[in-house]
């Protein structure tokens, strides 16, 4: 086959035009890849933020607890359906949730307490990785505490800090004690960032009075591709007289946005390469006008239009496979790049959130097949349906007029 | 038509400003004689100064608890109430001073003003909320008072009262009615209402006998509307009206001392 000869011989007899060309589609890609890892990094973050650092993939509550958050309104028998869960061979972990005030010297703040089991709570979450300053809970220390950041900067405090709690014990008495900053959580979300209190179970337990039961089980699959839906089923089946939500119904925002990520990727690409659609139909259309009368000599000799316009196509091919190495090579590249430093944000949006969830300060990429994939092909497609006018143009010359143009 | 428009607008506040005048004269006097009464029946327990002892019994569907505490005040403006009993809280004060509330905990020997989205929250564990003891030295400026009622209901002579909070008095009621005995002035039963003018609790005052010198109800029970097997109730053991006090005794550096 000689066209991808004469072809790649046409492609490089203009070569600014091929330049410029090659280099705007390569561009466009390139910024496409790099979207699309940006977005693939800021959605697995705030996921995980959501997910792994707080509700775990399905959550067990007694009936009407999350619409009135009861001291009182307890799943009493906890421990057993904690271990039930894991026999079907899934993670939990139960907490413990109460509200009070924390003082620190002149500045106190409302909290929701929360108490930890610690030797189940990391099967399920990775909580205890998320620390800022400091360490994360101890048994041995049962007056440490960990708090969420903000938190930390409104009571002005630091890790080793003193803080007094204050609040209503089921038995009616002031639940009262002193407690040092143990640890300052990164970012995580709104409600732990301004009032997460976190403490270790057996010293929630005394403080506010609760001898037994749980206000919360936190389950997480072991493998979190497999089905949701058919684990919360198999949840609910063993916590009856409970109610039982996966995160997705915990999270429905978050949810949405994660299930919008591969739509929204696909229309910010035709978006931009509308744009590079363009660039393309005008050089291919220039090309073939400049070269009527050579087209009209081919097609004089006896090369069929179908030929014909599977030069154009093969000459615009050429550049967008070229473009299409730069585009990956380089928005692989820096998309790697950002996946291992991060862009750090901390001093334009330090703390911010959307739905809820914290935004990690350092933003970081995260490539995936996918996020490489799909500009690379949508640029073929692009392409494809660009140069359709020119070559059907070239296919349709009449040899004669075209030998006498000028 | 124009005429039929005309005598309308100058007929409106013709048949308004008579009746107007009229009840607005009315009104003057009576609301100095409620707020008088009133007045009267809430220094009932203050006087310029004063030192209790009292007993509160709360029950709730999750608890019942019983506790002994001390008080003073002074004016309307300063309180403060210890716990003596049970041993486990014995030293727990709140100080009531112009619109703070310091709670001082002796586990901890800390003491915590209270921020405002804790006023809503329970006094001690019972009915009362650290709001009431703001605002019960307040009723006189967030509310208008006028009698309601006045003569025999249940054999007993009584006047009622009706309190509606000023336009734009930072209160949580809709309304207050307060039932009080014509003779002496002891106060029977309060009915608050919430913003949709239901009963939101009472506060029954009972036993009434020979306290510091007068008839006084000893018993103070407060019932929620909305848990009524639930109660919070105060009894007096001793008052001791116009004493001698510093204000000093109703600082923070004292709450630690005591």
């Amino acid at each position: 086959m000689k066209i991808l000869t004469i072809a790649s011989r046409n492609v490089f007899r203009n070569w600014r035009r091929t330049l410029v060309t090659t280099l705007a589609m390569g561009f466009a890609g390139f910024i496409m890849i790099l979207f699309a890892s940006l977005m693939q990094g800021l959605l697995q973050s705030s996921e995980r933020n959501a997910v792994a650092m707080d509700l775990g993939d399905i959550q067990i509550h007694a009936e009407s607890y999350r619409n009135d958050p009861d001291l009182y309104k307890r799943i009493d028998n906890a421990d057993e359906l904690v271990h039930q869960i894991r026999l079907a061979g899934f993670h939990a972990t139960h907490r413990l949730y109460g509200f009070g005030l924390i003082a620190a010297g002149s500045s106190s703040a409302g909290v929701q307490l929360r108490g930890i089991d610690l030797s189940t709570e990391f099967d399920v979450t990775q909580i205890h990785l998320h620390v800022l300053h400091g360490n994360w809970l101890d048994q041995r220390d049962p007056k440490g505490v960990v708090i969420g950041r903000k938190l930390a900067r409104i009571l002005g405090v630091k890790v080793g800090d003193e803080l007094v709690f204050l609040g209503q014990a089921t038995d009616g008495s002031m639940a009262n004690d002193l407690y040092t900053v143990k640890g300052i959580l990164k970012s995580v979300g709104e409600e732990v960032d301004r009032g997460g209190f976190y403490m270790t179970e057996s010293e929630f337990r005394e403080l506010m009075f609760v001898p037994t039961g749980a206000h919360e089980i936190a389950v997480m699959r072991p493998d979190r591709s497999s089905d949701l839906k058919a684990a919360k089923e198999q949840i609910t089946a063993i916590a009856q007289d409970y109610e039982t939500m996966d995160w997705r119904e915990l999270k429905p925002v978050i949810a949405r946005i994660l299930d919008l990520a591969d739509s929204q990727m696909i229309i910010m690409v035709i978006i931009t390469y509308t744009a590079v659609a363009m660039v393309i139909l005008n050089a291919m259309l220039m090309s073939v006008f400049e070269r009527i009368r050579e087209l009209g000599i081919m097609k004089a000799v006896g090369v069929t239009p179908w030929r014909l316009m599977l030069l154009i196509y093969a000459e615009t091919f050429i550049q967008v496979v070229m473009a299409s190495v730069i585009a990956s090579l380089s928005g692989w590249s820096l998309s790697r790049y950002f996946q291992k430093n991060g862009i750090d944000l901390s001093s334009v949006s330090d703390g911010a959130s959307f739905a809820g969830v914290a935004m990690d300060p350092i933003w970081r990429a995260y490539v995936t097949p996918e996020a490489v994939l799909i500009p690379i092909i949508f640029l073929f497609i692009i392409a494809s349906l660009a140069v359709l006018y020119p070559a059907i143009k070239a296919a349709v010359i009449q040899p004669v007029t075209a030998i006498h143009h000028r | 038509m124009l005429r039929f428009l005309f005598t309308i607008i100058f007929l409106i506040p013709l048949l308004i400003y008579p009746i107007d005048i009229y009840s607005g004269q009315q009104d003057d006097s009576s609301r100095e004689r409620a707020k008088e009464i009133l007045r009267q029946v809430e220094d009932m327990w203050r006087g310029t100064s004063s030192h209790s002892l009292f007993t509160m019994q709360v029950k709730t569907a999750h608890y019942s608890r019983d506790m002994r505490l001390e008080g003073w005040s002074k004016g309307k403006e300063k309180s403060l109430v210890r716990i003596l009993l049970p041993l486990k809280e014995k030293g727990t004060a709140t100080l009531k001073s112009g619109n703070s509330i310091y709670n001082y905990l002796p586990r901890t020997d800390r003491t915590i003003r209270l921020t405002s989205g804790m006023m809503t929250g329970s006094w001690m564990g019972s009915h009362f909320t650290n709001d009431d003891l703001i605002k019960e030295s307040r009723m006189e400026e967030d509310y208008d008072p006028f009698v309601s009622f006045e003569g025999n209901r249940d054999g007993e002579e009584i006047i009622e009262f009706t309190l509606i909070p000023k336009p734009d008095a930072p209160v949580v009621w809709g309304k207050i009615v307060a039932i009080v005995l014509s003779e002496g002035y002891i106060p029977l039963k309060y009915y608050y209402y919430d913003e949709d003018m239901n009963i939101a609790r009472t506060i029954i005052f009972s036993k009434i006998e020979l306290l510091a010198g007068r008839l006084r109800p000893k018993v103070m029970k407060i019932v929620p509307a909305d848990k009524p097997n639930e109660y919070t109730e105060l009894v007096y053991e001793e008052l001791d009206l116009n004493i001698q006090i510093e204000d000093e005794f109703f600082s923070i550096a004292r709450l630690k001392r005591m």
